[in-house]
């Protein structure tokens, strides 16, 4: 047995040229399905975050003698054009800057004598047509105003609001 | 081995060294995007804001409104937490030697939350 081992180099050459190209169609196929920032979820924990933070600071009273907050004033009086102005204020503008782009879609539920729910439409400043991919920010409202069907008093209401980016 | 020019060996292993070091470097750099989606993600299930706001709420309601209203405000935050937000909450109070104590409870299937809170 004459043993010929002319083609040990070719062999190893072979070997990496093999892996260079399962290399190289490894990150063209990676690259086809790269995460985009949208993929992550982060921009919706960030338009999370803005619309809690824009709730609970409209639910803060500009001074300490103020009977109610603005939110309690907005939601007592229906005030809807002042709710879409003051949250707009908070997470659509960035000074004489371009806008943001964020529309939301505001409701309050309340409760009846029957413990059952009721979702009062509240403000919005575009229709949502279902397309959308909404992040939902909540916040707690104590009110005094004959919210489903009771008497008057001082009672807690949840407001929704549904934001999304255009 | 006779007459094979064997001159480039080191070069072709290098070439191997190098072609596995990027291949981990492209593992490495997949994974970098991956991290950032979870910490997100985690971030968006935990209901920091959901148990804040209850105990704004309470606290608020506690410190405020009478005892008879105290009753409806009670029933509203339990039934709506419960059909909007799927949590239950609880919350009881009372007061003695000055002090106002609440115990508060939330569990919305995922994390629990519990608390004595005392306000003088």
């Amino acid at each position: 047995m004459v043993k010929n081992d002319n083609g040990q180099l070719y062999t190893i050459e072979g070997f990496a040229a093999a892996l260079i190209m399962v290399m190289t169609a490894y990150l063209v196929v990676n690259a086809t399905s790269v995460y985009t920032a949208g993929d992550t979820h982060i921009n919706d924990m960030q338009l999370e975050a803005l619309g809690s933070d824009a709730l609970k600071m409209m639910d803060v009273a500009p001074n300490r003698t103020d009977a109610e907050t603005p939110l309690q004033g907005i939601i007592r009086t229906d005030n809807y054009a002042g709710f879409t102005t003051m949250l707009l204020n908070y997470t659509n503008e960035s000074g004489s800057g371009p806008r943001h782009d964020i529309q939301f879609n505001a409701s309050y539920t309340c409760r009846d004598s029957n413990n059952l729910t009721h979702r009062i439409q509240f403000a919005n400043s575009r229709e949502l047509t279902g397309g959308e991919h909404t992040v939902r920010a909540t916040k707690w409202v104590i009110v005094n105003k004959p919210v489903c069907l009771m008497v008057g008093q001082d009672r807690a209401v949840l407001l929704e609001v549904l934001l999304w980016r255009d | 081995m006779a007459r094979l020019n064997d001159d480039a060996q080191w070069i072709i292993l290098m070439g191997f060294l190098i072609s596995f070091s990027f291949f981990f470097l492209a593992l490495v750099i997949n994974q970098s995007t991956v991290v950032g989606q979870t910490t997100a993600e985690s971030v968006i299930e935990f209901p920091k804001n959901d148990i804040r706001d209850v105990r704004d709420v309470i606290g608020n309601v506690v410190m405020r409104v009478p005892y008879p209203q105290n009753v409806t405000v009670y029933k509203d935050i339990t039934v709506l937490s419960m059909n909007r937000k799927g949590s239950v909450v609880e919350y009881s109070n009372f007061i003695a030697a000055n002090a106002t104590y609440i115990q508060i409870h939330y569990n919305n299937g995922v994390t629990e939350y519990n608390e004595n809170w005392t306000v003088l």
